[in-house]
């Protein structure tokens, strides 16, 4: 017979809480830090997939009425499996790069702070624990050790505390009106400004559109590591919460669709535009976000694929030669290298039969004809943006050289869900092979002409991210947001 | 006008003033100055909030008998009890890291660190 504490629901909270005692742990006693490492991020990556597979929903209140209410659902489930995964291969790849125990103790406080942001259901827990996301981002973004590293690293968490001090008002105003906190109980309110003000906070954290672009300068500027962490999971954290307010009310959906859009085709521009390979995928981020935004019976897959491909791509960039795109051509990548640089750019520009096929056809079915069909223009632009990181010729095996540069284990583990999952879930979309071909031929297409063009004439995109900028940007998105509710009322 | 009305206004205008100050000011000390703004406004309206129901503080005394219907609201106090304190620690971080900035421009002009390259 069992003890009575060894319940499921005790089992789950003790998940929760034990990444903070470890990161405690871990600087207390050290020589403890790497199988603490391992331990929580197996547990959090064993808890995704049994969520997963078990395909049940797992509610969960703590401390009554008022407390702390929790849900372990699938979409969920997807969001705590790539935290897991990631974190572990940011372990694998920043022991090589002699991370210490304040390192360690970061990198756990940031999987139990997400975990519990993921399993939140309102909008004060919420709160508490994106804000803990940002303060540990913040000081992992610090690790530059540059003046750049600095003021990016204030850049980020000026704008996320504003953006949360608004979503605290948006907060308020629902227990004003509801008396509650709770999510459902804000899709239940008819829309209007203190949903707008909520939306805004969970948009900028996600990074969409406007309200997100603060995210590709921070995402190519921080250490190789803790890129591969902000772009694959911190930015989940804002972009879960706001898939459950679609489930919960489908207006709200309807409400961020433009949105989510608008951030898909600023984020390829810029990608197509930039000359910097880090820029690249920190705009492509930008781009993605949208896409997971788009359906909330998608999204879960989405983000999860797009998360494992893109903090591969981003732990491999401490190998790159150099980052500029223009000197691409001639820089010779390892093999191993640059395997894992076009497996992870297939999977984001949807080749079959890596997991990111699978994820676009889920979306497209889960969309309405019109938004599908702009779903595939879009995917013509993404295989364009990857095709121009997949040019770098192979290095010719020296056998000293291929001695010398370490084999990126970190990557290759997240590499191995992206192909496993694909062949898993390829027979639940047979058809589309030849459609997924002619917009590959579409995009080749495209990336060469674009290539000409860019040989011609300068970079003319303006600069959208300095400081007043980005709060620039929020208060537009909040206004379009309320003028939006606005003109449907009226 | 009521007086709680009036109260909500100058909340409001307090945010409004805190997000100018963000967006218009230059110098980076005076731009975490006025996200502080924000953040007491917020603070206010959920003391505000607590308030609607009664001014006496939420606790029970010793016999466990209630002395009038007229109490605070307990939860959002509690609720921005911890947003207080996040707000701190948050302010005290981004002082630390100003600190250091101060170094490179001792007038902390935004504009110094900006980078000029390509978006």
């Amino acid at each position: 017979m069992t003890p009575s504490w060894i319940s499921p629901d005790s089992l789950l909270i003790a998940w929760l809480l034990v990444p903070y005692l470890a990161a405690f742990l871990a600087v207390l006693l050290p020589s403890l830090s790497h199988a603490l490492v391992v331990l929580c991020c197996g547990a959090t990556a064993w808890v995704g997939a049994a969520a997963l597979i078990t395909g049940t929903t797992r509610p969960l209140q703590l401390l009554g009425e008022f407390g702390v209410p929790l849900s372990l659902e699938p979409l969920a489930g997807w969001f705590v499996l790539l935290n897991g995964l990631v974190c572990l291969a940011v372990w694998i790849e920043a022991r090589r790069q002699g991370w210490d125990r304040t390192g360690w103790m970061l990198l756990l406080v940031l999987l139990g702070s997400l975990n519990t942001s993921f399993l939140t259901t309102d909008l004060i827990s919420l709160y508490v624990a994106l804000e803990v996301v940002g303060i540990t981002a913040f000081l992992l973004i610090l690790k530059g050790r540059s003046a750049n590293a600095t003021w990016i690293a204030l850049r980020y968490l000026l704008i996320g505390n504003t953006t949360m001090a608004i979503y605290l008002i948006g907060a308020g105003l629902v227990y004003a009106q509801a008396g509650s906190f709770a999510f459902a109980a804000l899709a239940q309110l008819p829309l209007g400004a203190p949903l707008v003000l909520v939306l805004v906070g969970l948009l900028t954290k996600a990074g969409v559109f406007l309200n997100g672009l603060w995210l590709p300068r921070t995402h190519a500027e921080a250490p190789a590591e803790v890129s591969a962490l902000l772009s694959g999971v911190v930015v989940g954290g804002g972009a879960l919460p706001l898939l459950r307010l679609e489930q919960l009310n489908p207006a709200i959906g309807e409400l961020l669709l433009p949105i989510a859009l608008a951030s898909a085709v600023l984020g390829l521009i810029y990608a197509l535009g930039v000359t910097d390979a880090k820029r690249l995928l920190a705009w492509s981020t930008l781009a993605q976000m949208g896409l997971v935004l788009l359906a909330p019976a998608a999204g879960g897959l989405m983000a999860f694929s797009h998360g494992v491909a893109k903090s591969g791509l981003f732990l491999t960039a401490r190998q790159w030669p150099s980052r500029s795109l223009e000197t691409w051509r001639q820089q010779p990548l390892a093999a191993p290298l640059l395997i894992t640089l076009l497996m992870g750019s297939c999977s984001i520009a949807g080749l079959a039969p890596l997991l990111g096929y699978a994820a676009k056809k889920q979306l497209e079915s889960a969309m309405p004809p019109a938004i599908a069909a702009a779903l595939l223009v879009l995917s013509v632009g993404s295989v364009a943006v990857y095709c121009r990181l997949c040019r770098a010729p192979l290095a010719a095996a020296s056998g000293s050289q291929a001695a010398s540069a370490a084999l990126p284990w970190g990557a290759w583990l997240l590499m191995l869900p992206l192909v496993g999952g694909g062949v898993l879930l390829l027979a639940e979309v047979k058809r589309g092979w030849l459609v997924s071909l002619v917009l590959l031929g579409l995009g080749l297409g495209l990336d060469q002409l674009l290539e000409r063009r860019r040989q011609h004439v300068g970079h003319g995109l303006p600069s959208l991210d300095r400081l007043p900028d980005l709060v620039g940007g929020l208060g537009l998105v909040g206004a379009g947001l309320l003028l939006s509710i606005g003109a449907e009322l009226g | 006008m009521a007086p709680i009305r009036l109260l909500e206004l100058l909340i409001l205008l307090a945010v409004l003033a805190g997000f100018a100050g963000l967006l218009l000011r230059r110098n980076l000390f005076l731009k975490v100055l006025s996200m502080d703004v924000m953040g007491s406004a917020v603070v206010a309206l959920f003391v505000l909030l607590a308030a609607r129901s009664g001014l006496r503080s939420p606790i029970l005394p010793r016999s466990g008998e209630l002395l009038a219907g007229d109490y605070a609201d307990p939860i959002p106090q509690a609720v921005i009890l911890t947003a207080i304190v996040i707000g701190l620690s948050i302010q005290a971080l981004l002082l630390v890291v100003i600190t250091q900035m101060a170094r490179i421009d001792p007038s902390l002009n935004e504009a110094s660190f900006e980078a000029t390259d390509q978006p």
